[in-house]
């Protein structure tokens, strides 16, 4: 299975040391998927730099023979982004996982990709600053998988994304050349490439080393749970409180099933049984803070709330959110098999989107538990299905229907897990030809010959079927590198 | 010297018409406010306008979103949302000038309060673009979170009229903040520069923090209950809260000197951005007034953002961008006069070669914004 | 068509419990081996993958997963960090017998492995150790004798094993070493519980004061302490590498000689002891004669700290004025949940500040007899281990585990230069607080 020829592997030997070069099958596979397990592919080598140099050199060698590569970071991802390409290398940045500054004056991290997103914060919290963006897997998920993927968390709805967050990249890009993207500050020369790179998943190049922004800790925190009688209702206390021109830190939302699961997991004190629960945050100043949260408290108790908990400290707010974070995980304690959706519809549109999933589960007979950043719309329906019942094909499309429903209400494909392999059939329903083509240019001028994670973002005709439209042939193939079969 | 066609399209058909049936090169206008910022435009044969392209086309007060055609006035597009409670949060000080949306996202500018809310590349959520060919694409969507796709709003944002032209764009909103106050902090720059970072240290997070007219203006936005409370600890002899009128005019004093004084005639000076590091960009403005005369200085202490208005000669604009440049930070020509040759850009970015790539790939003519970014491309 | 398990079917990994399994990846950063080599096969997800790929007959048992499940440490700080709850411990647990059955170790890993478990788990043959160990402590002082220690280190792999044995070796007073606790310490007051106490091999002859203390400890909080005379050694280092038959063994003597007492609680101060005792009813599940007897031994299993911390205390207490980082052992606080009643037993202590080290989820790297097979790989965790204690400036150590006492005090040692940092067992200082007097610092 391995075509990578001689002259390369002895490329990445010399690059890499030989014993930073995976080339056996067994091994090999413990790469095949990401946290995407339903896309496998065994990639041809697996490599294992130490340094932005190694990573500049090995693409080097790369691009010198034609080789694709995918870069990986905790290959947590949901969208199969960082899936291998048979015939072509799989970069881990897993060994670049140094903390190269921490700037407490003004205010900055200079990272390594494969430093988890927690260890920023880590690092910064000494100096009273943190690292805003928060992903669930965020104990996990590095932040060259954040900028992949442009990560956002619970916390993003004030906060915004892993773009609003980073201010400069170098990157490593198809030919191995090594460039910055952005600068010191957020001022730009000429257009912004950066914000350009920022969740092209892979498509464009591997960041080598992220600035970020590092952010103030919050004078203070508050944060409650509310239990509600109908997740509609849940829903009108969202509106009102964002009517009421409260930015809250964060608005999340469990149904019933959700937290079945997560207090199966975690134990964290959320009440079992009641159709919706909220965890709301808000932070800042203290005194504002303060007046914000007793507006959120009368918002909770007009819509009926059955029970509302105030974290008393640190710990209780911390035990609120290990339910809220785990819950994906946690649903495998309540089914054998699930799928994870990400979807984004108007915030306005919530109530409607969550009845008409209800309806589409019960016509072919799954459970849908939902966990969402009900603050920006972001829904996260869990399909739970039993492949040993023979349900996953079932399960496989109410999924993927329920994505392009959010389209279709005006929201998005992914807010916040990528298109990888999993989506990018479907994004022909959100853009349209023009737009897509606008896409591929982009990326042909990053990586004219196609080596950067193929086959992700974009639908391609040998993954989705040959499109209508004008067909543009593939620069390696106009070439005579490649042809069709 | 040809005399170019002014087209005014007044809907997004019309304006892909306007590409797609002529040739030759465009230079895209909206109400001019940064007509003499970046590099000096090249004569073209077509002058496309944005400022017939204007209009909400859909506003959901509870999405906190907003679509809206780029030839739109911000002011008037914000004197809409407040009606909501609403904003665009960007104070760019081209914006009390009449500054399109379109244009301001063309010249990736900013404000003060960029400190919290970010420049406006952070509050497009969508776009819709047209190609020099007339293509019409959309990037991104009309929900705050949303990773479907290439980013591509991005791309526009700091093109300066090359690439493609801004049509339409959707905007995330803030609420309108239910107080704002500001204190005066009378200091010099390096003095200003430690009360800054006194204040970030603060639980006070301000929204803006920018020094002028020697003073440190300290912007703070919240509930009328809490605002005087978080305030007093700032107050001092030398430090005073200003009352509402004094507020306006110390932020329009401080716009006045980030617009510079214009591109009039006679009027022999230009305008520098200057971006560096918050700790670095007060020794760098010091360089550039002590060395090179500069004058109406604006220094975001938190940002790292600042302004300064030089001699509009071409050796002293070269030295300046060489001064950012050595602190690793950056710079950009703004408004100077007529005929004024000074380099608009330092040194060529790392990645230009992507940048060229990109502009081969989507305008492989070069009918748009010649001239620009000369003479990186 | 599938192809068959490449596992025996003695007790293969479940396909459920694998499948439980959602490659989430939460565990990569709290596995020790991960943090050092960062590679997707040397972490509990890339592990169970491979388990996986096993069970389907896609890989053989040889190899890639042998190499990996030899690396890992078995610490379980994945165990404690999985959302959907997979059990790598019995995973792990069932494999490792697989790979002792099924895959031959060359001849030179064999060898070793036997001399350890020749050793370790035989309380004379650890006192005729400790004996010459003391001998050889001495001479080790000369420098012809330090010069031949460091030759030795250098001849490669297996030398350097016996080097990390050498390097172990903790100080020990003959006297400890062939010392025994009387079979019966009546508790000070009204007895408010009758327990048994394990003394354990490793614990009995290297820390013979920390068995004095607990029982003493004990027996002030008002316990009534019996010490069988004839106890063995509990299996745990053999069930944690996969000699499976010699830990059942182990195990059936153990639950025989402590079944018969009268107790509300076996206890034992040893995290590994613990948690392998507490296993026993799974290990022995699948036999009728002991599955019983097993699951009742387990249930009345006891860490000393949970004992301590559910007792009220009676015995007064005398300041102790010392920080404090109190090392969680991978055994008690990921394999048996165990965190919090340290702490709390600490905190009884007037005086005594409590301090967190960074990363304390991750393990130490002695694990079990990890730092005797894998010494690099178990050095460069001490090393790490021991610069996250220093940062926390501690004025004393505390753990609850012989193996972690041992590599903490080589690896703390080790960053000499720095203020040295006595190490204690957590009873040790209740001890000292009970008895008014200072702690004896090692």
């Amino acid at each position: 299975m391995t075509r990578i020829d001689a002259t390369a592997q002895r490329g990445f030997d010399r690059v890499l040391g030989a014993e930073n070069v995976i080339s056996d099958r067994a091994r090999l596979r413990s790469y095949e998927c990401d946290g995407l397990t339903g896309y496998r592919v065994i990639p041809a080598l697996v490599l294992l730099p130490r340094t932005a140099e190694q990573v500049a050199a090995a693409v080097r060698v790369c691009a010198e023979h034609g080789i694709t590569f995918v870069a990986r970071g905790a290959g947590t991802g949901l969208s199969g982004g960082a899936l291998p390409v048979a015939d072509g290398v799989v970069i881990s940045l897993q060994r670049l996982r140094r903390v190269l500054a921490v700037d407490p004056v003004d205010r900055l991290a200079v990272l390594e990709p494969g430093v988890t997103n927690l260890e920023i914060t880590k690092a910064a919290a000494p100096y009273g600053l943190y690292y805003a963006p928060d992903p669930s897997s965020q104990q996990v998920c590095t932040i060259g998988g954040n900028v992949a993927e442009n990560s956002g968390g619970a916390h993003c709805l004030k906060y915004g994304f892993t773009t609003n967050h980073v201010l400069a990249l170098e990157v490593v890009l198809a030919d191995g050349s090594v460039v910055t993207l952005g600068g010191d500050t957020t001022e730009q020369l000429g257009p912004d490439l950066r914000g350009v790179f920022l969740g092209s998943e892979g498509t464009l190049g591997i960041a080598t080393k992220v600035t970020v922004r590092l952010l103030r800790t919050p004078e203070a925190v508050r944060t409650l749970l509310a239990d509600f009688p109908s997740v509609a209702a849940a829903g009108e206390v969202v509106s009102d409180i964002i009517a009421g021109g409260i930015v809250p830190a964060a608005v999340e939302m469990m149904d019933t099933l959700a937290i079945e699961a997560a207090e199966a997991a975690v134990c964290a004190g959320y009440t079992l049984g009641v159709p919706a629960a909220l965890v709301v945050e808000l932070d800042g100043p203290a005194q504002e803070c303060h007046n914000q949260f007793e507006r959120v408290k009368a918002i909770c108790e007009a819509h009926g709330c059955t029970r509302l908990h105030i974290a008393a400290d640190a710990e209780e707010r911390a035990a609120i959110w290990r339910g809220r974070k785990s819950a994906f995980a946690a649903v495998g304690r309540i089914s054998p098999d699930y799928f994870v959706q990400d979807g984004v519809v108007p915030r306005t549109r919530l109530a409607e989107v969550l009845s008409r999933i209800g309806e589409m589960g019960e016509a072919v007979g799954l459970r849908v538990a939902n966990v969402f950043h009900a603050g920006d719309g972001n829904l996260h329906p869990l399909v739970l299905y039993d492949a040993s019942a023979g349900e996953t094909a079932r399960a496989e499309k109410l999924s993927a229907e329920i994505a392009e429903l959010c389209v279709e209400l005006g929201g998005s494909l992914s807010g916040e897990h990528g298109i990888g392999t999993d989506k990018a059939c479907s994004m022909p329903k959100m853009f349209s030809e023009a737009d897509l083509e606008l896409m591929g240019r982009v990326r042909d001028a990053f990586d004219p010959g196609g080596l950067c994670n193929p086959g992700k973002l974009l639908p391609t005709p040998r993954l989705c079927g040959e499109r209508p439209g004008k067909y543009r042939p593939h620069p390696l193939e106009a070439a005579g590198v490649i042809e069709r079969l | 010297m040809t005399i170019a066609t002014v087209l005014r399209p007044t809907s997004l058909a019309e304006a892909a018409a306007a590409l797609a049936d002529t040739t030759g090169s465009v230079r895209i206008v909206g109400a001019g406010t940064a007509a003499d910022w970046a590099g000096s435009p090249e004569p073209a044969d077509v002058v496309l306008s944005t400022t017939a392209l204007t209009g909400v086309i859909v506003h959901n007060p509870g999405d906190m979103t907003v679509a809206v055609r780029a030839g739109t006035p911000l002011r008037e597009l914000n004197a809409m949302l407040a009606v909501h409670g609403q904003r665009v949060a960007s104070d760019a000080a081209r914006v009390d000038l009449g500054a399109t949306i379109g244009g301001l996202v063309a010249t990736a500018d900013a404000g003060p309060s960029a400190l919290v809310y970010g420049c406006l590349r952070d509050l497009v959520i969508g776009a819709t673009v047209m190609l020099a060919d007339g293509t019409v694409a959309r990037t991104g969507g009309h929900v705050i979170k949303n990773v479907a796709g290439y980013d591509l709003a991005k791309l526009v944002h700091g093109c300066h009229g090359t690439l493609a032209l801004i049509a339409e764009l959707v905007l995330r909103l803030h609420p309108l903040p239910g107080a704002t106050s500001t204190v005066r902090l009378i200091g010099s720059l390096a003095d200003s520069a430690e009360a800054a970072r006194a204040v970030l240290a603060s639980p006070l997070e301000p929204v803006a923090c920018e020094w002028s007219n020697g003073a440190l203006l300290v912007r703070l936005a919240g509930t009328p209950g809490a605002l005087p409370a978080r305030l007093a600890t700032l107050l001092g002899s030398a430090a005073r809260r200003l009352d509402a009128a004094e507020q306006e005019a110390a932020w329009a004093a401080h716009a006045a000197l980030v617009a510079g004084p214009g591109s009039r005639p006679h009027v022999d000076r230009a305008v520098l951005r200057v971006g560096a590091r918050p700790s670095r960009l007060p020794a760098v403005i010091a360089e550039l007034t002590s060395e090179l005369g500069a004058t109406g200085v604006t220094a975001g202490l938190a940002t790292g953002v600042g302004t300064v208005t030089l001699p509009a000669d071409p050796d002293v604009v070269a030295r300046a961008h060489q001064l950012v440049y050595g602190v690793g930070g950056s710079s950009m020509l703004r408004s100077r006069p007529p005929g004024c040759v000074a380099p608009a850009w330092g040194p060529a970015p790392s990645a230009i070669e992507v940048l060229r790539a990109v502009q081969a790939e989507l305008d492989p003519r070069g009918r748009l914004g010649a001239g620009r970014f000369h003479p990186w491309m | 068509m599938s192809t068959p398990s490449a596992f025996d079917p003695h007790r293969p990994p479940s396909r459920e419990l694998l499948d439980d399994c959602v490659h989430c990846g939460f565990c990569l950063p709290t596995c020790p081996t991960y943090q050092l080599w960062g590679e997707e096969m040397d972490s509990p997800r890339g592990r169970i993958y491979l388990m996986s790929l096993a069970e389907q007959g896609e890989i053989g048992l040889d190899g890639a997963l042998h190499e990996h499940i030899d690396a890992c440490l078995g610490c379980m700080a994945c165990v404690s960090s999985c959302p959907s709850g997979v059990r790598y411990d019995r995973l792990l647990e069932a494999v490792r017998p697989q790979l002792e059955r099924n895959v031959p170790r060359s001849r030179s890993d064999r060898l070793f492995r036997n001399v350890i478990f020749a050793l370790f788990p035989h309380r004379r043959r650890l006192q005729v150790a400790a004996a010459i160990g003391v001998v050889y402590q001495k001479l080790r002082g000369l420098p012809a004798m330090a010069r031949l220690t460091e030759r030795v280190a250098g001849m490669g792999a297996t030398f350097a094993r016996l080097a990390a044995l050498e390097a172990l070796l903790p100080p020990v007073r003959l006297r400890d070493a062939f010392a025994a606790l009387p079979e019966r310490i009546p508790a000070a007051g009204t007895a408010r519980r009758r327990v048994a106490l394990l003394t354990g091999c490793v614990q009995d002859v290297f820390f013979h004061q920390v068995n004095v203390a607990t029982a003493r400890v004990l027996a002030a909080e008002g316990c009534e302490v019996l010490v069988p005379r004839h106890q063995h050694c509990c299996g745990a280092l053999e069930l944690h590498s996969g000699r499976e038959l010699s830990a059942i063994a182990r195990a059936q003597r153990t639950i025989a000689t402590f079944e018969k007492l009268p107790v509300d609680a076996i206890i034992t101060n040893v995290a590994g002891c613990g948690s392998s005792m507490k296993q026993y009813g799974e290990l022995l599940a699948d036999d009728p004669a002991w599955a019983t007897r097993a699951a009742a031994f387990s249930a009345t299993v006891r860490d000393v700290h949970e004992v301590l911390a559910e007792l009220e205390p009676v015995a007064p207490r005398h300041p102790v004025r010392a920080r404090v980082v109190y090392h969680d052992a991978c055994h008690l606080g990921h394999a048996q949940g165990v965190r919090a009643q340290p702490r709390a037993v600490l905190r009884t202590v007037p005086g005594l500040r409590l301090v967190e080290a960074a990363e304390t989820e991750l393990c130490c790297g002695s694990a079990g007899i990890y730092n005797l097979v894998a010494p690099d790989a178990a050095a460069e965790l001490g090393a790490r281990k021991a610069a996250n204690i220093r940062a926390a400036h501690p004025d004393l150590v505390v753990t609850a585990n012989p193996g972690c006492l041992l590599q903490l005090r080589r690896h703390l040692a080790a960053t000499s230069g720095d203020a040295f940092v006595p190490l204690m067992h957590p009873v040790q200082v209740l001890d000292a607080s009970i008895r008014g007097t200072a702690p004896a610092m090692d």
